[in-house]
């Protein structure tokens, strides 16, 4: 475009579409400047672009582009000075007035795209209130002052807490490495397992060994030396209450190895239960519901 | 929210005309912020959608429109016309301007429009659009087919001339008439 070339009807609708060049639309906006009558075309051009966009194919947008906005809105809510809330509804009039008269003026930076928070036009107010606002904005800061010393305070509080607790953690897990070790070595099938007797004594007995917590309902039992059972027997133990007239309690089945040895470590039981006595009877696999006679180990 | 505004609604916002929903969006009311997107969000996307033909691209397009008006409801103001107008404008300009990549034009958007078309009122709008339509259509098919290329596709009239072949005279000249017969259908 030259500085010659007369801006036409066309030039200022393609202006108003953004398709011009940035150097073509600096030549139009200089002219739109200028001329009384390209601005009124122009605003005919945009009436005219405004009607046609209607012409679109309407969709409603996704129910949750307006959840999506409320809480943006939210989030940014407005700190509106008491002074202006009362004259906000009646003053629309005024207000546009101003803004039509500065909007003759294309220099003026403050479009919907700008992107930027607006200047007031007016100038400040004398009033009392006026006078206190601006004390608002520092105890305003000194309360978020005050705040951030809290917020400071509660993070070292909980950065301890976190320590602290990181070293129980550090603690309890080296107790459970233990006592998994424990019960790794008690029920590894392949652990060297040998029970003293007294020397030149006769070959050992059968044997069992049954440590019971009762309010806990921990039992731990080894036995030794145990006879080998058919494929289809087992060796089950039984938890003999204190209570008189209660029926016994299945503690868990086992075979014992090839060497006579086996175990039953913790085996689900009721907390609380007293025990009179352990026995041992052989039942068929699977295990039973009452023991079945004889039994072959006994103790008290 | 009205505690901090001060403001009490004598009517549901819904009920009121844009100045004054604009004017409790001035004084913070989120409620009337609410109501401006339930009246023109169904315009703002709808030329959204259609000019980038992608859903998640046209719903950020209409956030960053109202969130502006939130922001700043200034930046729409009476002389500008139509609010619902004003904002289909917007929407098809942010849109190219996603489509290009670029910032947007603000000299563009602060333009105002000669009519003041009521489109707050929903009847009256789809009236409006219902008669734009009829308009558009009855156009010869290149004036239509230039313009929506031109407005709804963004493209340059260099760009349309090449691709038709048509002088690059034509191409003005048609997006013109295009438009003229839609001004001379709403101002007869």
């Amino acid at each position: 475009m030259s500085d010659q070339r007369r801006i036409t009807s066309e030039d200022l609708t393609l202006f108003a579409m953004q398709l011009l060049s940035k150097e073509e639309a600096a030549e139009v906006a200089a002219h739109v400047e200028e001329s009384t009558a390209a601005r009124r075309e122009l605003a005919e051009i945009q009436s005219d672009l405004a009607i046609y966009a209607h012409t679109v194919d309407m969709h409603s947008p996704p129910a949750q582009a307006r959840e999506r906005l409320v809480k943006q809105v939210a989030r940014e809510k407005k700190v509106v000075p008491l002074e202006r809330t009362p004259e906000a509804t009646g003053r629309l009039g005024p207000l546009h007035a101003a803004n039509g008269a500065a909007n003759e003026s294309y220099g003026n930076p403050r479009g919907l795209g700008s992107g930027a928070y607006l200047l007031e036009d007016e100038p400040p107010g004398k009033s009392a209130a006026a006078k206190v606002f601006p004390w608002i904005g520092w105890a305003v800061a000194a309360g978020l002052a005050v705040a951030s010393g809290d917020l400071y305070h509660e993070r070292d509080a909980l950065r301890g807490t976190v320590m602290t607790q990181a070293t129980q953690l550090d603690h309890l897990s080296a107790d459970a490495a233990a006592a998994r070790q424990v019960l790794d070595a008690m029920t590894d099938t392949t652990a060297m397992r040998v029970t003293l007797t007294q020397k030149g004594q006769a070959p050992a007995v059968p044997q069992g060994r049954a440590t019971y917590v009762a309010n806990k309902g921990t039992l731990i039992f080894t036995a030794n030396n145990l006879e080998p059972l058919q494929p289809s027997k087992t060796y089950e133990l039984w938890l003999i209450p204190a209570a008189t007239g209660e029926s016994p309690i299945p503690a868990g089945t086992f075979r014992p190895d090839e060497r006579g040895n086996a175990s039953i470590i913790m085996p689900p039981l009721p907390k609380g239960v007293e025990a009179k006595a352990f026995g041992v009877t052989v039942e068929d696999e699977g295990g039973a519901t009452t023991p079945t006679m004889p039994i072959i180990l006994a103790g008290t | 929210m009205y505690r901090e505004t001060g403001l009490v609604s004598s009517q549901p916002p819904s009920g009121q005309d844009d100045a004054a929903l604009l004017t409790l969006v001035r004084s913070g009311d989120e409620y009337a912020m609410a109501s401006l997107f339930d009246r023109y969000s169904k315009v703002v996307y709808s030329v959204a959608l259609r000019v980038l033909r992608d859903p998640a691209s046209a719903e950020d397009v209409l956030q960053e429109i109202f969130m502006q008006i939130w922001r700043n409801p200034e930046s729409f103001v009476a002389t500008r016309g139509s609010l619902g107008g004003w904002l289909a404008v917007v929407s098809r300009n942010r849109s190219i301007d996603t489509l290009r990549r670029k910032r947007p034009m603000e000299s563009v958007d602060d333009m105002p429009l000669a009519s003041n078309y009521n489109l707050a009122n929903e009847a009256e709008r789809n009236s409006l659009m219902e008669k734009a339509r009829g308009v558009i259509h009855l156009l010869p098919v290149e004036q239509r087919k230039t313009l929506e290329m031109a407005f709804f596709d963004g493209l340059t009239h260099s760009e349309i001339a090449e691709m038709t072949g048509d002088p690059l005279g034509t191409v003005k000249t048609r997006i013109r008439s295009a438009l003229g017969s839609l001004r001379k259908a709403f101002t007869a």
